[in-house]
């Protein structure tokens, strides 16, 4: 561990990074730090914790590009005030599910690692899990700059792209159940996790 | 294999159905196969939630979680031979190496592979089999394919999966019965160890099939890239097709 350590800082004060990449990289160092933080902060209460990391989620990850990417081609099918609805309830359903599942972490370290830049101007920062239960877990981000500053579209786990595995789910419904039952399930679903809300 | 040729006109097949053009993929994944496997998987769910689960719920309740870990550790010792064997068919050499270090520092000092040194010692853990052999070499996955009891595979991975069972078999020497044994006791620990992962899974679902057959997908063609991500591979279809310019239209 300590051999991959030093690599990393050894790769990490390497000259020749290109502007664009370490911005990114840069973003994705502060936004972990500042969960990891938080994470850590024993004096939190669990939805304090979880509060504040959907408040840093929310400034980080560009939503209203993510929820467009979810529904895809499905977008169109959805009129204005849907997409309103969909938007939220999605938000919702993010925060009922992984929100909830951070509350499991405190002892996590996460090491950033490798940037690579797309074609497209994104770029892909590497990181990985270095110690608590998600202990070797990659996790990579996807970012996209707009106006001067980062912000991740997606979040790629061990090879997972949620966007990918998301827009499958909606697509499946749209074409079995429509946009309105799109909504209604997501809605349903959530209702129900919110009664499951442990203390 | 007591009868060779049949054996072979069966991985013939499975090899064939794999090399299938794949269909369009436009907005979902290559499954044309969907009705078969949504009844496997309905049918794999009930026999999780009446048996497999109950059972490996009752496991995690009596069990402390140092047994079903170093009982975990075991088990990944003794899949040595597939990932062995699925490194070397890859020529992927300094891996084959370390695993063979692992296995020998594992079961020795880790004592018959209940206890982990190895990774303390910074020994890589090269989780390779049969199917990402196959697919290295070329092999197309072929369409989704849901196994009964075993769950998401494809032709690929199942003749994958079908060399990886004759090799943990032959050369370790195990008799069927501690085969069997073995398998079910890796059924039950492994179940115990995600029962949480799972319930939050079909929590998070908005189609729990749907979830299952995509993050299996994406998953093994991690694996099968061994993690790496090439940054020049096309993505419009998933980040960049202009939806402000659709709605223009």
């Amino acid at each position: 561990m300590g051999l991959v350590a030093g690599a990393l800082a050894l790769w990490l004060t390497l000259p020749g990074e290109a502007a664009p990449e370490a911005g990114a990289k840069a973003t994705i160092e502060r936004v972990v730090a500042q969960a990891l933080e938080v994470l850590g902060d024993a004096s939190l209460s669990e939805s304090d914790k979880q509060q504040k990391i959907e408040q840093i989620a929310r400034e980080r990850f560009d939503f209203p590009r993510i929820t467009k990417l979810v529904l895809g081609h499905n977008y169109k099918k959805l009129s204005e005030p849907q997409r309103e609805q969909f938007l939220v309830e999605f938000r919702r359903h993010l925060s009922l599910t992984y929100g909830r599942r951070l509350r499991r972490f405190s002892d996590e370290k996460v090491e950033v690692g490798g940037v690579l830049r797309h074609p497209n101007g994104d770029v892909t920062v590497r990181t990985v899990f270095a110690a608590g239960d998600a202990n070797g877990i990659g996790m990579d981000y996807r970012m996209r700059e707009r106006d001067g500053e980062w912000y991740a579209i997606d979040l790629v786990i061990e090879g997972v792209s949620m966007i990918s595995n998301f827009r499958s789910q909606v697509q499946e419904i749209v074409s079995s159940k429509g946009a309105d039952g799109l909504i209604d399930t997501l809605r349903k679903k959530n209702d129900k996790g919110s009664l499951t809300e442990p203390s | 294999m007591r009868r060779p040729s049949a054996a072979l006109l069966g991985v013939a097949t499975v090899l064939w159905l794999g090399a299938a053009p794949a269909l369009a993929q436009e907005a979902g994944e290559n499954d044309p196969l969907e009705p078969f496997n949504r009844g496997v998987f309905w049918v794999n769910d009930r026999l999780d939630r009446y048996f497999l689960e109950p059972i490996a719920t009752g496991w995690e309740v009596i069990s402390p979680e140092f047994v079903r870990v170093r009982i975990d550790k075991f088990l990944t010792n003794l899949r040595f031979p597939v990932r062995f064997f699925s490194n070397l068919c890859q020529l992927k050499l300094r891996q084959t190496g370390a695993e063979t270090g692992r296995f020998i520092v594992n079961t020795t000092a880790g004592i018959a592979g209940f206890f982990d040194p190895a990774t303390r010692f910074g020994i890589g853990f090269y989780d390779e089999d049969f199917g990402q052999a196959l697919g290295y070499w070329g092999t197309p996955a072929g369409p989704y394919l849901v196994l009964p009891i075993i769950g998401p595979s494809s032709p690929r991975d199942a003749v994958g999966w079908g060399m990886d069972w004759v090799l943990l078999l032959g050369p370790t020497q195990l008799s069927a019965t501690a085969g069997v044994v073995i398998g079910g006791t890796n059924m039950v620990n492994s179940r115990a160890m995600a029962l949480e992962d799972v319930r939050e899974a079909k929590a998070a679902a908005l189609d729990y099939y749907v979830l299952v057959r995509n993050g299996y997908i994406q998953l093994r063609e991690a694996k099968n890239r061994d993690g790496e991500v090439d940054p020049d591979e096309p993505t419009e279809s998933l980040y960049d097709f202009d939806i402000d310019e659709e709605i223009e239209e």
